[in-house]
Parts: C-alpha cells; sequence; structure tokens
C-alpha cells in the first residue's frame, strides 16, 4: 500500500495490548501462522495469545517444542495415522500415540481445555492422567481413535468436573462395563454434547436419564444400540431443547403406548437441526419422525442398515430444508432423483454402500449422480460409491455444480471404465477439476491414464488432497501432479505404476507437503534410500510386515510394500515399531 | 502388487475385470462365495494369466462400517427360527423355519400351501359367505397370549412370536 507523501504508519508504535486485541478478530490457522512470520515483534505478540493450535501430523514437532512456544495454549488438535489408515493399510501398532504429549502438557504450566484427536493411539492411563492434570478442561472429541476402554471414559467422567463435551465418533474402544455413565458427579451440570454411539457394550439407563435430566445446557446427545425406545424417549422428555440427536435403537410396536409417548416427545423437540443414528430400526415406523424434519439441515443415515429404499425416500421428501445427507445406496437412483427435487439446499451428499460384493442392482449409478448436480445447485461436497460411472455424467454434474470444494468417488470395481464408451474416465475426471476452481479435495476412481494427472497438474490449482488408486499408466502421470499441483499438501497413492524417476525428481516438493503415501507402486528401496538421504528434513518410512523386516534381507532393488514420508521438524520418531523402518 | 500389464486403450478384456463386476456370468452363490473370500482378505486366483489379485481392502470403508455390514449380513443369512404350527383338529404339528420368509404375505403363503386352506390374517381379504373355508392365523407371544398374526411389524412378530396356531373360524 502507498502512502504518497504521507508519513508511513508503524505498526510497532502500537503496544503490545493493542496488537493482541487485533490479532484475537483472526481466527483461522492459516492466517494465524501467517500473521507469526511477518516479523519478530509480532511473532512473539502471537506465540503469547495463541489459545488453539492445530497439529496436521503429531511427529512433525515435539510436545516440548509446543508448550515453549505456545505457553497461552488452551485448545489442541492433533492428528496420528495417515489417512489410508482407515482403510487397514496401515498396521495397528504404527504410532500415533497421545501418551507422550498428554504427559508433558500435564507437567507444564497449560490450562488444557480442549483436547481433539483423530486416528491416534490413546490409553486408559492417559486419559486418567488428561482427566487429573487439567482443571477447567472442557471438551475431549476422539474421531478414529483406538486403544482405550470405558475405563478411560470413566476416569474422564469422575474427574473432570466442568466437561462441556465428550464426543467419540467412530473409535474402537474395549468394552470393560464400566459404568462409565454413572461416573458423572451429581454436580456436573455442564454437558452441552455427549456422543457414545461408536460404544458397542450396555450402558446404565437411569444413570444417563439423570445425566441429562441435569443438564440443562445439552444441545447434542448420541446415543448407541443398547439405548432402547423407552429411555429414548425419556430423554427427549428432559431435553426438548436438543439440537442434535443419535438414536440408537429404534425397535418399536407402533400400538404400544410407548411410542404413543415418543411421538408426542419427539413433536415437542423443536429445534432439533441435525439427526443420525438408527443404529438397530425396524421398518414402518419412521413416521413419528416426520414432524421433526421440515428444519432438518443434517441427515446421517449411513448406518441406518435396517431402513430399505422406500423408507428412505419417504423421509427425504419431507426434509426440505437438507443442507448435508449422508446416506446408503439402497436409496437407488430414483430415491437421488427424490432428494435432487426436494433438498433443494443440499451442500454435501454422502452415499454409501449397502452391499459392496453383492448383487450389482442394489447400487447407485452415475444416473442419480446427474440428478442430484441438476437438482441441487449449491452441491459442494460429495462422496460417492457406486456401481459405475461415465464421462458423459462427469461432464454433465461439472457443468451443473461448479462449486465443488471435495469430490470423491469410488467406482466397486476400481478401474472400472466408462461402461457406455469402455474409455477410461480421464475425460470426464478432467472436466470437473476444469470446471471446479475451488477444489481442494478429490479422489478418483475407475479405469484411469496418465492423461487425467495431466489434467490436475493444469487445473486444479486449489487442489490440497489427492488420492489415487490403481491409476495411471507411468511416472508421467505423477509427475504431472507434483509439478502442477502447488497447494498440495496430502497425496497418497495405492496401486500404481509409479516408480523412482516421479518419486526423485523433485524431492524439495515434499517440503511443502505434510506428507505422501505410496503403498504397492514401483518404489523400489533404492530410491527411498536416496531420497532419504537428500532430504533431512524429512522422514521417509518403509512399512512392511514380512519376515524380511526382521532378517535385514533387503535388497535395494526391491520393490517397496508401503511408503510414508511427511515433513519434520523434530527428526526421526523413535516409537515406532519393528514392521516401520525409517530410512 | 503393481497393476495389470494391460495398456491404457478403450479395448479392456473382460478378463480383467474383476470376476465378480459388469458382465457378472457367475451365479449369485459363487458371487456369495467371492464376496466372503473378499472379507477375509484371500486374494482369488484364477486361471487366465492377466487376471490379478483382488484387492480385499477395495471399496475404502472404514472398519466400523464394514463390521456393521457383516453384522447385519449375518443377521440376515445364517439363522434360522423354527416355530411350531398346529391345526385345528390335527394333533400332529408342523415346523416352519419364520426366517425363510420376508414377509407376511410370504409366510402366509407357505402356510396355506402346508396346510391346505385359506388363511385369515389382520390383512386378509374374506369372502363372507363362505366363513367355513378359512381359518384363523393367531400366535402365541412371550407374554402368553394369543394374537392375531399381521398386525404389528414383521420384524417386530419374529422378536415376539413364540408358536402358531390355526383355529377353525
Amino acid at each position: 500500500m502507498s502512502w504518497g507523501s504521507r508519513k508511513t504508519i508503524n505498526m510497532n508504535y502500537f503496544p503490545d495490548e493493542v496488537l493482541e486485541h487485533v490479532f484475537d478478530f483472526i481466527t483461522s490457522h492459516k492466517d494465524r501462522n501467517s500473521v507469526s512470520l511477518v516479523c519478530k515483534s509480532w511473532y512473539k505478540i502471537e506465540r503469547y495469545s495463541r489459545q488453539r493450535v492445530f497439529i496436521g501430523n503429531c511427529y512433525s514437532i515435539s510436545p516440548e517444542r509446543l508448550i515453549a512456544r505456545f505457553p497461552g495454549l488452551k485448545s489442541l488438535t492433533l492428528k496420528g495415522k495417515p489417512h489410508f489408515a482407515d482403510f487397514n493399510l496401515v498396521p495397528y501398532n504404527w504410532g500415533g500415540f497421545v501418551d507422550p504429549w498428554i504427559k508433558a502438557l500435564a507437567e507444564s504450566r497449560i490450562g488444557l481445555e480442549e483436547l481433539k484427536l483423530k486416528r491416534m493411539m490413546v490409553s486408559d492411563d492417559s486419559l486418567e492422567l488428561l482427566s487429573k492434570s487439567f482443571v477447567n478442561f472442557k471438551s475431549l472429541v476422539l474421531v478414529s481413535c483406538e486403544g482405550f476402554s470405558t475405563d478411560g471414559l470413566a476416569a474422564i467422567a469422575a474427574n473432570c468436573r466442568f466437561l462441556r463435551e465428550l464426543d467419540l465418533q467412530e473409535n474402537d474402544v474395549d468394552d470393560h462395563r464400566s459404568h462409565w455413565l454413572s461416573c458423572f458427579h451429581e454436580s456436573c451440570t455442564s454437558l452441552v454434547s455427549l456422543n457414545f454411539a461408536c460404544l458397542r457394550g450396555e450402558i446404565n439407563f437411569v444413570a444417563l436419564e439423570r445425566l441429562v435430566a441435569r443438564s440443562p445446557n445439552l444441545k447434542s446427545l448420541k446415543l448407541n444400540r443398547s439405548v432402547p425406545l423407552d429411555t429414548l424417549q425419556k430423554l427427549l422428555i428432559q431435553a426438548p431443547q436438543l439440537v442434535d440427536l443419535g438414536i440408537g435403537s429404534y425397535v418399536h410396536d407402533p400400538y404400544s403406548e410407548t411410542y404413543e409417548k415418543l411421538k408426542s416427545a419427539i413433536q415437542r423437540c423443536k429445534s432439533i437441526r441435525s439427526l443420525s443414528g438408527f443404529l438397530e430400526v425396524a421398518p414402518r415406523c419412521m413416521s413419528a419422525i416426520y414432524p421433526i424434519c421440515a428444519n432438518l439441515t443434517f441427515l446421517n443415515l449411513s448406518y441406518a442398515l435396517g431402513l430399505h429404499g422406500n423408507e428412505l425416500t419417504k423421509l427425504i421428501q419431507h426434509c426440505r430444508k437438507l443442507q448435508r445427507l449422508w446416506i446408503l445406496d439402497c436409496i437407488g437412483d430414483k430415491g437421488l432423483g427424490v432428494v435432487a427435487s426436494t433438498c433443494k439446499e443440499l451442500q454435501e451428499l454422502r452415499v454409501f454402500p449397502s452391499d459392496p460384493y453383492g448383487a450389482e442392482n442394489a447400487a447407485v449409478t452415475e444416473e442419480g449422480l446427474v440428478l442430484i448436480s441438476a437438482g441441487c445447485p449449491k452441491l459442494n461436497s460429495l462422496l460417492y460409491f457406486c456401481q459405475q460411472m461415465t464421462n458423459a455424467a462427469l461432464i454433465t454434474v461439472a457443468k451443473n455444480c461448479p462449486n465443488f470444494i471435495r469430490f470423491r468417488l469410488a467406482t466397486f470395481d476400481p478401474i472400472k471404465p466408462d461402461p457406455v464408451t469402455n474409455q477410461p474416465l480421464d475425460e470426464g475426471f478432467g472436466a470437473i477439476v476444469q470446471s471446479c476452481k475451488g477444489l481442494k479435495r478429490l479422489s478418483l476412481s475407475g479405469l484411469l491414464t496418465d492423461q487425467v494427472f495431466l489434467y490436475i497438474g493444469m487445473y486444479a490449482e486449489q487442489l490440497e488432497m489427492l488420492s489415487i488408486a490403481f491409476a495411471g499408466d507411468s511416472d508421467k502421470g505423477m509427475l504431472y501432479v507434483l509439478n502442477g499441483c502447488k497447494k498440495l499438501r496430502k497425496l497418497e497413492i495405492r496401486d500404481c505404476p509409479f516408480g523412482n524417476a516421479a518419486l526423485l525428481e523433485d524431492v524439495g516438493k515434499y517440503e511443502t507437503m505434510r506428507s505422501l503415501w505410496m503403498s504397492s507402486c514401483e518404489v523400489t528401496l533404492g530410491g527411498c534410500k536416496t531420497l532419504a538421504e537428500k532430504m533431512p528434513s524429512l522422514s521417509v518410512e518403509i512399512i512392511d510386515e514380512s519376515e524380511q523386516m526382521m532378517d535385514f534381507s533387503f535388497d535395494d532393488r526391491q520393490k517397496v510394500e508401503r511408503m510414508y514420508l511427511y515433513r519434520t521438524l523434530v527428526g526421526h520418531r523413535n516409537d515406532a515399531p519393528d514392521c516401520v523402518w525409517i530410512l | 502388487m503393481g497393476r495389470a500389464t494391460n495398456s491404457s486403450s478403450s479395448s479392456i478384456d473382460s478378463s480383467n475385470h474383476f470376476a465378480f463386476s459388469s458382465t457378472g456370468a457367475s451365479s449369485s452363490s459363487s458371487q456369495r462365495d467371492l464376496s466372503t473370500d473378499l472379507r477375509l482378505g484371500l486374494s482369488i486366483s484364477t486361471s487366465h494369466p492377466y487376471a490379478r489379485e483382488q484387492p480385499s481392502d477395495w471399496p475404502p470403508m472404514k472398519p466400523l462400517f464394514v463390521q456393521a455390514l457383516a453384522e447385519e449380513e449375518n443377521e440376515c443369512n445364517s439363522a434360522t427360527f423354527y416355530v411350531k404350527v398346529y391345526m385345528d383338529g390335527i394333533p400332529i404339528g408342523r415346523k416352519l423355519d419364520l426366517l425363510a420368509h420376508e414377509s407376511y404375505y410370504d409366510m402366509i403363503r407357505t402356510l396355506e400351501h402346508m396346510f391346505n386352506t385359506n388363511i385369515i390374517w389382520a390383512e386378509a381379504e374374506v369372502d363372507g359367505d363362505h366363513y367355513e373355508k378359512y381359518h384363523v392365523l393367531t400366535y402365541e407371544d412371550k407374554e402368553g397370549d394369543w394374537m392375531m398374526v399381521g398386525d404389528v411389524p414383521w420384524e417386530m412378530f419374529l422378536s415376539a412370536v413364540t408358536r402358531l396356531k390355526i383355529t377353525k373360524c
């Protein structure tokens, strides 16, 4: 900015408190990171005032350095295992242990209030330490974590007197029959959000009812399968202010008194905007839900395996304000047509496979997606498991919906070509990246050649995360992406013919990215060793569960089963198991 | 693993496809075997030189979800639930697997066949002049009460029924 002849105003004449106050308005992590890079004094002010920190790879930095830099830390988000761990490609004991983080934080003077963990190994001991170390601890969110049991939850319940949020999303939790719900103190009345839908075991219904009754601020409640209808009805009567409800079991006799009570309880819940669960459901009982459908903005029926196509469509016809829909593919193409004509505000759609290895006619095809794109112009986020896809459909979708930020497609046969033309899906995905200028995340599927990667490199300027499987013909494919996508942060590749030439062409690129995953590709041990030598700021991990890892009988010319590399400021980790070799 | 060695051209030999997809000439029972193998993570060898191992982890689904799918599958396939069925006037009863049927209509059809009669239940249409030709189908529930069949949803009926009785009108 030019001031012409006027004297330039130097921001550093302002006292620190003023700058700090200005920085208070800057909340996004990216922006705060940018602020800290301006000059030393801004770095200092920013670091003392920072309360929320996001660490996308727990091995990129150490807890000690985190604590040293941000003494005012209140809220921490940590991610552990790479994304492909979700699909069993990473060994159970690979790493991502939260224990050292909690220990270090507990020993420091940090007043931690919120902890959010994704794909990390959590132990009961660390949960107990967490619960006892931070007086003002308010929020624990665990996503896709494992290694802990209901004993750990009991410690959290018992010791965190001001707990507001306990949100367990899709974790693998051992059931020790710990009566953890009974461990919440009678004086604990601060709960705002409680989600235990992923727990497999029984819970104490009376304890749950009493907890809900003394939590006037409760806005989000997600139950597990063990909670029967009778309890649900009582809970809803206690908490008509709920905004977000996850129903566990929904099996009942429509002529019973309980059902009548449930119907009137549901009708009183006028604030519900988000509905999920139905982990167990008797069909033809969904009409009790209709009264709250009109105001729903998020409907998640991805685990409602007992609901069939017709019921799904009938339910959705009542949901005119839906913005996000997660559903099973038994809704069918026609059902998606109903979604398209009903849900004009739809922004996010996820269609999951209900029978991925079974009969073909159970699934959705390109037709359903085209209908959605035509009816829902606000669509910006898609996850679509389908029987087949065509270039023509993708081109139409690209034209109808240029606002995609996330576009993820998975065909049941990962190398299925366009069934109409028998061509690869290069042109279709090319249209998507060309039209959707704001695309940040892309997952490809179907028969794909190097051509699609040429398009991606050329057009996907905002792309941050790319997932590739069974695609491409040669190193050129991977190179198009690495050279073209300037904002790429995460690249994960499996079963592609990309090798050392692609891996080693521009080693500096990986320092601009969070991580690279390559499995079942053509990369050799020698190639990985070369990369590790050239780039000491990267951690290059070879993951191999075969006996060769024990014998160290590897040949440099051998192809590497799985390679995971990431940039790090703290060198190689020291907690890797035997199946992981850090070069 | 690595990819199959086929070129990127449009002519894809159907034998390069996964055995369970597209042209699907295989019968549904062999498809079911394949799917079990896939779920167990076993690779399937075929005789064709260019066919490759089926990926046991495709499509990409989270483990909790895969588990939920498997549980639902087991509930549908493996269970049987036999109940005794008696008809008025016939001391020797029969046994019927309720889980082999998908709905009331399905079950009524089987019973009408088994006992060679017309059956009245909650949704039956009855010809008023010929009552004597009909039998009423009732069931005993877990509380010991005898109820007419067909009032509650099928799944609810399955969880409540202990035996069936066919009585004269």
